[in-house]
């Protein structure tokens, strides 16, 4: 496993910058919205995976632009937040806001290429995610939300499994140079 | 600061993101009483430093006003005396106008009361210089048809009569005067006496035999008999009697405020006055009777009338007698 961590490591300057069809990102963000609002109302199991964060992970890692991808983790959080019926605008958004601009940080740093890296990024990212909204909220809302939990420990892992599909897919949306 | 931000520009686009949406959540989250956390946090921030500015400025304010304005405070003082002085001496004169229009109802009400008599109303314009005589000037003289032997009254009793008149003023003779006399009785025995001046504030009532029952506070008025003033004017009261050889020594409490006069009503008629109804009172401004022991003891009246001729502007008090 350590192997296969240090294969995915490289030099920033060895890192290669992803290009996508022009409108892709915004309508496969779009779609996950969507799609997460709708699969929302057919019970607790659609809430497993945030696809919304996955997309930010994924575009964010593969741009390496942390400008793009705070900006697109601001845009994307927002509109999460618009589509629930109960969240204050900018409680996602500023979660994925930060996701966004780490993970475009990170993934300027090391290859997210190969599917265990991208396993264990999602897992993290979708802790610090929660660390951070459970921080908003606390300290906002007034809310006694959990950091961490058992619950969210398996969300965070099916999140990742499916991250690595999700991904492998999204790969097909890229330029080839 | 701005090469700074460049260097750091996703950084500086973070935290500027970031605190955008903090606000935006803040504007839409609402605290205790409905307030949004935004304006709560608002007022948190702003409270401390508003505190110190009223804290500042008040301090500073009682500071000038209370170090400062002294400058003015010393001026502002000798101002405030000067009006007080002014309001002192309109006061004054306020008060002595509302006496001498007292006084003036009173001498009004007086003339109304007696509208048989034909009276004028004069004013004390001077008082004499000689310490021995007991006279006083009046504003009414010959151009007012005053003339000698009138006499000379205030709603409270007798004050005297006119001895020389001149064009416009007159000269009054008080009942103190030691050469003054006036007819004079008790009101309830009837005893007829003379009172007589002595240049003393309290006359004498003379005449009144040892048997005569004289009690102190006893009432005298004025008998008519020596035709200068009417019959049953008030002189005033017995201060104190006591027997004397061949008379009693009775002495008077003028009704008359002698020692303040300044308004007195000249009688031009010796046309008897009618009693006042009851309940009415002229009296300016009333002199309770001294508790004086009546020292003399009950003598039988005597017909002390004829010694009244003795004073010269008194004619003996004989019925029917002529005036001097």
């Amino acid at each position: 496993m350590a192997s296969m961590l240090n294969t995915g490591f490289q030099s920033e300057q060895n890192v290669e910058v992803h290009k996508f069809y022009s409108g892709s990102v915004v309508l496969v963000a779009f779609v996950t919205l969507i799609l997460q609002a709708f699969l929302h109302k057919y019970g607790r199991w659609a809430d497993v995976v945030d696809l919304p964060l996955l997309v930010v992970i994924y575009f964010s890692v593969s741009r390496r632009n942390p400008v793009t991808g705070l900006l697109l983790g601001a845009a994307i959080g927002m509109f999460q937040d618009g589509l629930s019926h109960d969240n204050p605008i900018g409680l996602y958004g500023i979660a994925k806001t930060l996701v966004g601009y780490f993970a475009s940080t990170v993934g300027a740093r090391i290859d997210t290429e190969h599917p265990f890296a991208r396993f264990v990024l999602t897992f993290l990212f979708f802790h610090f995610h929660q660390v951070v909204l459970a921080f908003t909220e606390r300290v906002l809302l007034n809310q006694p939300t959990p950091f961490f939990s058992l619950h969210l420990l398996i969300d965070s892992l099916i999140s990742a499994a499916v991250s690595v599909v999700l991904f492998a897919a999204l790969d097909r949306l890229r330029r080839s140079n | 600061m701005i090469d700074a931000i460049s260097r750091h520009r996703s950084l500086a686009l973070l935290a500027g993101v970031i605190l955008a949406q903090v606000l935006l959540l803040a504007y839409q989250i609402r605290r205790a009483h409905d307030v949004r956390l935004i304006r709560y946090w608002s007022v948190q921030a702003s409270a401390p430093a508003a505190r110190s500015g009223t804290w500042f400025f008040s301090h500073l304010g009682g500071f000038w006003s209370g170090y400062v304005g002294l400058r003015n405070a010393h001026a502002e003082n000798e101002q405030l005396r000067e009006q007080v002085g002014q309001l002192e001496l309109r006061n004054r004169e306020l008060e002595s106008q509302a006496a001498e229009a007292h006084r003036l109802e009173v001498l009004f009400d007086f003339r109304s009361a007696h509208p048989e008599a034909q009276m004028l109303a004069a004013q004390v314009i001077e008082a004499s210089a000689d310490p021995a005589s007991e006279t006083v000037l009046i504003n009414r003289g010959d151009h007012d048809r005053v003339k000698r032997n009138m006499a000379v009254i205030t709603p409270d009793g007798i004050v005297g009569k006119i001895v020389e008149v001149f064009p416009d003023d007159s000269q009054v003779m008080l009942m103190t005067d030691k050469n003054m006399g006036v007819g004079a009785m008790f009101a309830d025995t009837r005893t007829h006496g003379v009172v007589k001046g002595t240049s003393d504030p309290q006359p004498l009532m003379d005449y009144i035999v040892n048997d005569e029952k004289v009690s102190a506070g006893q009432t005298i008025i004025t008998s008519g008999e020596d035709r200068i003033f009417p019959k049953g004017l008030l002189v005033g009261v017995v201060a104190s009697a006591k027997d004397g050889n061949p008379f009693q020594k009775i002495l008077v409490r003028p009704a008359a405020r002698l020692d303040r006069l300044e308004d007195v009503i000249v009688l031009v008629t010796q046309q008897e006055l009618a009693p006042a109804r009851p309940g009415q009172s002229f009296t300016v401004s009333p002199a309770p009777p001294a508790p004086v022991q009546a020292t003399a003891p009950p003598l039988n009246t005597g017909a002390a009338a004829a010694a009244a001729s003795s004073q010269p502007s008194v004619k003996a008090p004989q019925p029917g007698g002529a005036a001097k």
